[in-house]
């Protein structure tokens, strides 16, 4: 009997942290062995309910649980964001190809994130670190609309920075409160010296607009389009390549990506939008 | 025996019946459609001249199916064999279009597989053209060549049937007494109608003759007016999508049973405004004219470029189920007519 690709594996949701006002991170517990790599994604069910794609945020390195972190922003999402722990959950995948952790070996790893795009970032964040030693530098370039919308701020704004090998930098697109870092969009704490772009790959991942700008700043730099990893955001279904949502130019986002080089979609239209 | 000869029809479908359930063509209004077979009935078969009304895609993905079940594991039922009479030449190359996307290595999609596994295929050769169908643009032909089990041509006194497998060649075996020899007088008559009736197929689309590869064509006027012009003779009905037997763009939803959660496939279609959007507002297909683009790209550019061959077999039936008056031949011949990069209109309105 061919193993059917529509049927999620059952989990179940053990605890929910809340990130920031619209975004929470679910912790959940499949039944069954889940392995999965750093970017792939994952289709969560909410039985009855519906089903939407998430990349996982927590490191493939922890096999017990999954951490997925959810920005409520459709229907899926917003049932998902009244769920409480215990809540039964359908999970169908890994699906499509990750980042290619072993190409990165010994160069900087020019990481430009903002938003909810921090939820991929820091499952590869993690995978990095773990093994930081096999990697010349880890950058970070993280924006947020403002302090109180950067997720993961009990790790971001202390330990993460502090590990050796890594330099974060932040900012938001409108400061309150105690911020005394940058204010302005990604790209403007993007520069030329942050990375020598000759031994380096950036990562983006983030909302369509910031990757878009965040791209064609890596390219102003000197980036090669073939070294610039986007994490693209597509209406996912089937997972396995064959509904259509997904399309984009011959590529499915779901099996062909979501990780893909600018130079592999460089020329399809619309890709941004 | 591969080929043989039977002077009547019914016999025929008698002994396929006899094993199998067997749906054959039956006339409704100016098309066909397809029905069970009824070995009782008064009425004879028709044989039908050209492809069915609905799509062959019905048969091995219908309309909407269980994909699974919560908690729980839903597995294809058992499926029992069947024979559908009638396909045509397009039809069994939607199928290999069909094979492609849910039979292949990677990710079998069971539902489909354990149907295509147990279809018993009987083409036929079209007896005369229709006013829609343009196959010979793509290389169809008026009567079958590979992908069936058994075809059955017309000839003046009776049927051809060839086997194209050996579940086809096992059928002729089994029912020998049925047949008889098809010698070389009613081959070449066959021949001679094949001929005649392509001949006339590609009168009827003398004008439809392109310069370029339809792919170039399409792909190098991605930019045109074209589509957007063409939107405005489109009702968003979605018909050119179900009718299609290439068209396999389904959904996946949920739904709550009354004592276990259900997830269902459901055929979708790119014509529908929300087709590609994701929950954030994002959606690359805001407009009719980038839909209708989009449904062009996918047919001759992205699927050819994915599988070597084209999402169209020109079977027509788009033309002919269209409620807003757009036709796909002229879609193409219009796009052949653009120069190319003449720059398409940005009237993306509320984007």
């Amino acid at each position: 009997m061919t193993k059917n690709p529509y049927q999620p594996v059952n989990g179940e949701i053990v605890d929910i942290i809340d990130e920031s006002s619209t975004i929470k991170t679910f912790v959940v517990v499949p039944e069954e062995d889940f392995k999965f790599e750093t970017g792939q994604f994952v289709e969560l069910t909410l039985p009855g309910e519906g089903e939407a794609p998430f990349t996982p945020s927590s490191s493939p390195a922890d096999s017990e649980k999954m951490e997925i972190t959810i920005m409520e922003a459709g229907r899926v999402t917003a049932l998902l964001h009244r769920c409480s722990k215990g809540q039964k959950v359908g999970i169908r995948g890994p699906f499509g190809s990750g980042y290619p952790i072993d190409d990165f070996v010994g160069k900087q790893i020019y990481i430009v994130g903002g938003g909810v795009g921090l939820a991929p970032i820091r499952s590869l964040f993690l995978t990095l670190v773990d093994r930081i030693k096999d990697f010349k530098s880890v950058v970070c370039r993280f924006g947020a609309k403002t302090p109180d919308d950067f997720i993961y701020k009990n790790t971001l704004f202390g330990p993460w920075q502090k590990i050796k090998g890594v330099d974060i930098k932040l900012t938001v697109d409108e400061a309150n409160g105690d911020w005394d870092g940058n204010v302005g969009v990604v790209t403007t704490i993007l520069a030329p010296d942050d990375v020598n772009i000759k031994n380096a790959v950036a990562v983006v991942c983030g909302p369509p607009i910031m990757m878009k700008f965040a791209t064609l700043k890596l390219l102003e730099f000197g980036f090669p389009a073939e070294n610039i990893y986007l994490s693209m955001e597509k209406n996912m279904s089937c997972g396995i390549g064959k509904c259509g949502h997904c399309m984009l130019g011959k590529y499915y986002v779901c099996k062909d990506g979501p990780v893909f080089t600018y130079e592999q979609i460089k020329d399809y239209p619309d890709i941004w939008d | 025996m591969e080929t043989v000869f039977i002077s009547k029809l019914k016999p025929f479908l008698d002994a396929v019946a006899g094993q199998m359930e067997l749906y054959v063509p039956k006339k409704a209004g100016e098309h066909y459609v397809y029905n069970r077979y009824d070995p009782s009935a008064e009425t004879p078969v028709e044989f039908n001249s050209i492809r069915t009304c609905m799509p062959i895609k019905e048969f091995l993905f219908p309309l909407r199916e269980l994909a699974a079940i919560f908690p729980g594991a839903a597995e294809p039922e058992e499926v029992e064999p069947f024979a559908v009479f009638g396909l045509k030449d397009c039809d069994l190359r939607s199928i290999e279009i069909l094979d492609k996307v849910f039979a292949d290595e990677e990710f079998r999609d069971p539902f489909y597989v354990a149907r295509r596994e147990n279809m018993f295929i009987i083409s036929s050769d079209c007896s005369e053209p229709g006013e829609s169908c343009f196959c010979n643009l793509f290389d169809g032909r008026p009567f079958a060549r590979n992908g069936f089990d058994l075809n059955v041509s017309k000839v003046k006194d009776g049927f051809i049937i060839e086997a194209g497998s050996q579940k086809g060649k096992d059928f002729i075996e089994k029912h020998a007494g049925l047949f008889a020899e098809a010698g070389e007088a009613l081959l070449a008559e066959r021949d001679e109608n094949r001929a005649g009736t392509q001949n006339q197929l590609e009168q009827n689309n003398a004008e439809l003759r392109f310069d370029a590869p339809i792919k170039e064509i399409v792909e190098n006027n991605r930019d045109s007016d074209v589509f957007d012009v063409e939107a405005q003779n489109c009702v968003e009905c979605q018909a050119c999508t179900r009718v299609c037997p290439t068209c396999h763009c389904f959904y996946l939803y949920d739904t709550t049973q009354k004592d276990y959660f259900a997830k269902m496939k459901m055929w979708d279609s790119c014509m529908r405004v929300g087709y590609a959007a994701v929950a954030g507002g994002a959606n690359p297909y805001k407009i009719l004219g980038d839909r209708i683009r989009h449904r062009l790209l996918h047919k001759f550019v992205y699927f050819l470029d994915r599988y070597g061959i084209d999402m169209c077999v020109g079977c027509g039936r788009c033309v002919d189920a269209d409620a807003g008056g757009m036709d796909i031949r002229v879609v193409l011949k219009k796009l052949s007519e653009e120069t190319k990069g003449k720059g398409r209109k940005k009237a993306k309105l509320a984007k």
